[in-house]
């Protein structure tokens, strides 16, 4: 096996506001592989955007406290980082997609300048002009592990050393090589008519093609590991495919590691190859996609399923999961889920909860539940 | 006459656009947005249509005709019979208790100030005189028919969940009892566990009062639980219109076809090449003649440029009324065999007589 691109060991993140400590994500640990895509599902307030947040350390702190754990990527410790250091392994170490493609761009800023800016950072970095982690030269062969000494590149000094090189002035071949690049990139994401593209400001495009801007400003970063936080959900529904198809078809181009983020089972079904399900700050099931869909061992995960509607009135009424995600900042005693849970007993509401077991003897990879009683989930009705 | 509770005719909103000094000066003509391009459409009493489309189809636009939150350009919209597409003042008011509105923000529609009995109980005071014991009565009753507890009369919005806040505005849309309840993306804002709790109860509460639903939104999920019919929008104008379950397992229009197979199905045996349709929905401004969708359609023949189908039943299947030139030929093909690039179909001369599909 391969060694893992991103390492997350026992994260807990909590929220301090007046109103008491918010704990959004709680213990969570898993691993991504070189190649892999993992996709998080999960309702609103689970935790799953605070995870996202938290693995390039983009989180407000405070009022955000990241209270315990570890995050290895590619071996190194994020969470051990000085802050300083941080910048150094975002866009070419780790490059993220939001959801709301008009914040993230910089709306004073032509298309032109803000996909330059990434190419401009990763091309000084890749050339030790200035630190910064970035990935293997293509092609990613992640099979040999000979990947650049990461603990060195973080630790040069923050002002690179003032070589002949550094300080060379932009020469106008170098612009015309810089603007065919991220032409380029542009056309990489289906860009129709780039050249016109790059002279626009964000606002003058539509919601489809800010977020194709958005995903070509990642990739030209050549991130190791590509954290898509909801990046279709504000889009319609035709723009949405296209984008899921684009995104699709560029991950078996550039074979990034993808964290796909979602509160769509469907969108995290055609995408993701492991999913991770969360419920209120806890990882509650973990394992290959398909496994998880057909066969779900944790009663959430399988009430989940269960409730996107897909009657007619017809029928019968929609099954749904009896009352509501509790408050994180009072989660209940012992497993998260056992005030909503038919299968609760006395021994699902001692502290500490369940923890994520091997919930199926199966050959092929893992698939993990955090349920005392996961043999008894597929009985339900 | 009045067999239908809502009945629209060729109604229009367009938006006039701002102009500049120059373009007021050379007397241009001035630009409009055409929201909604002469729909005609029909809601049956105790009848629910779902009417979908991607933002900007004029979907929303059309749901605030029906209920007059806007004054229609052209077209005429009649309730029972009577026309109140320009219905003014007192008249409108009296009128207003039969239509309600559930707006898509749960959020933004509730007064963060007010506690839910003013909150439930301002339609009561914008229609008739009561006191504040006659109000808190009325909106104690009807708070558990939303699943709400009575005992929450005197909470503030914010004390609930998004669920919760979405249901204090079902029960605001309740009390008067109104014939007609349009609800603009009611479950956008809402969880898939919640969602569903909500669609149970939206068709629970119709068999118990029967009154109409106009539900429109982007979620076709919650079209196929709710709906009885459902009508396709796109960029101002009707696609397709018919009986939920035709019209979502048999679609007719490339559109339909191609919005049914964007969405994403929580089932791993789907993934892979699907049907795509390329480009942007276009915009509103000055639209070009023809089908709307010729940009986009990938069995685009030139008489769609030019010439705008209108809607219109097939023979075989009576309830369905589609916008397409071409719906013989292509309306027969399963949505999932439609991969990326369009099949190669033999065009066939524009002045050729439409025939039932053969299929059929």
């Amino acid at each position: 096996m391969t060694e893992p691109v991103l390492q997350v060991e026992r994260l807990s993140v909590d929220y301090e506001v007046g109103a008491g400590t918010f704990h959004a994500v709680q213990d969570v640990s898993f691993e991504l592989h070189p190649g892999r895509v993992l996709g998080i599902v999960g309702e609103t307030g689970c935790g799953k955007s605070t995870l996202a947040h938290a693995i390039p350390r983009l989180l407000q702190e405070p009022p955000a406290r990241i209270r315990s754990g570890s995050v290895r990527f590619r071996g190194v410790d994020l969470l051990k980082l000085p802050r300083w250091q941080l910048p150094r392994v975002r866009g070419t170490g780790i490059g993220m997609v939001f959801q709301e493609p008009i914040n993230s761009l910089n709306p004073a800023y032509r298309i032109y300048d803000q996909v330059a800016e990434a190419i401009r950072i990763r091309r000084l970095r890749e050339s030790g002009q200035a630190p910064g982690l970035v990935s293997p030269q293509e092609p990613f062969d992640y099979s040999k592990p000979k990947m650049p000494n990461v603990g060195e590149v973080l630790l040069k000094p923050l002002v690179p050393s003032k070589g002949p090189a550094s300080r060379r002035p932009m020469l106008s071949k170098d612009a015309q090589d810089l603007r065919a690049t991220v032409l380029e990139y542009l056309k990489l994401v289906r860009i129709n008519d780039p050249d016109t593209i790059l002279n626009l400001y964000p606002h003058e495009l539509s919601g489809g093609m800010r977020q194709r801007v958005m995903i070509a400003i990642a990739l030209s970063g050549r991130p190791s590991l590509l954290i898509a936080d909801e990046p279709t959900s504000a889009l319609d529904i035709t723009i949405q495919a296209q984008v899921l198809t684009l995104m699709k078809e560029l991950m078996t181009q550039i074979r990034t590691s993808i964290l796909f983020i979602s509160h769509d089972l469907g969108v995290i079904a055609e995408m993701a190859d492991d999913v991770g399900v969360m419920y209120a700050g806890h990882l509650v099931e973990l394992g290959p996609v398909d496994q998880v869909y057909r066969d779900p061992r944790h009663p959430y995960t399988k009430g989940l399923l269960r409730s996107a509607p897909s009657k007619y009135k017809t029928e019968g009424p929609l099954p749904s999961l009896p009352g509501s995600v509790p408050n994180l900042s009072r989660l209940p005693r012992g497993c998260p889920f056992h005030p909503r849970c038919v299968l609760a007993h006395a021994d699902c509401t001692q502290d500490p909860g369940p923890k994520l077991t091997k919930a199926v003897e199966a050959a092929g990879p893992e698939h993990l539940a955090a349920c005392y009683y996961s043999k008894e989930v597929p009985g339900i009705p | 006459m009045t067999e239908f509770l809502v009945e629209a005719t060729g109604v229009t909103k367009h938006f006039p656009l701002t102009q500049s000094l120059t373009e007021t000066l050379s007397r241009q003509e001035r630009r409009s947005i055409h929201a909604v391009d002469g729909v005609s459409l029909t809601i049956g009493r105790g009848e629910s249509l779902g009417l979908i489309g991607e933002s900007g189809s004029g979907k929303t636009t059309l749901g605030w005709l029906i209920a007059r939150l806007f004054e229609p350009t052209s077209g005429t919209i009649r309730f029972e019979g009577r026309d109140i597409s320009h219905l003014t003042g007192r008249e409108l008011r009296s009128w207003r208790r039969k239509v309600q509105v559930v707006f898509q923000d749960p959020v933004g529609s509730l007064d963060p100030r007010m506690r839910v009995w003013q909150i439930v109980g301002e339609p009561i005071l914008a229609q008739e005189k009561a006191t504040k014991s006659e109000i808190r009565a009325r909106v104690g009753e009807i708070l558990p028919s939303v699943g709400l507890p009575t005992g929450s009369l005197d909470l503030y919005p914010h004390e609930f969940s998004g669920g919760g806040r979405q249901r204090l505005a079902l029960a605001r849309a309740l009390i008067l009892r109104p014939k007609l309840i349009v609800l603009d993306e009611p479950t956008s804002a809402l969880d898939v566990a919640v969602q569903a709790q909500v669609l149970n109860r939206l068709v629970a509460l119709q068999e118990e009062f029967g009154f109409s639903y106009l539900l429109i939104t982007h979620n076709v999920a919650a079209v196929r639980y709710v709906a009885d019919r459902v009508a396709v929008m796109y960029l101002g104008k009707l696609a397709e219109v018919g009986p939920v379950r035709q019209v979502l397992e048999h679609p007719l229009h490339p559109y339909t076809k191609a919005l049914l197979a964007a969405l994403p199905v929580p089932e791993v045996r789907r993934r892979g090449a699907r049907y795509r349709v390329s480009g942007e929905v276009p915009t509103l401004i000055s639209p070009p003649p023809g089908c709307r969708f010729a940009g986009r359609c990938p069995f685009v023949i030139d008489r769609c440029r030019t010439e705008e189908p209108l809607l219109r039943v097939l023979l075989n299947l009576p309830d369905q009324w589609v916008a397409c030139h071409r719906v013989e030929e292509i309306g027969m093909i399963p949505p999932n065999e439609l991969i990326a690039e369009a099949p190669v179909l033999p065009e066939r001369p524009s002045t050729m007589p439409a025939t039932p599909s053969p299929e059929g």
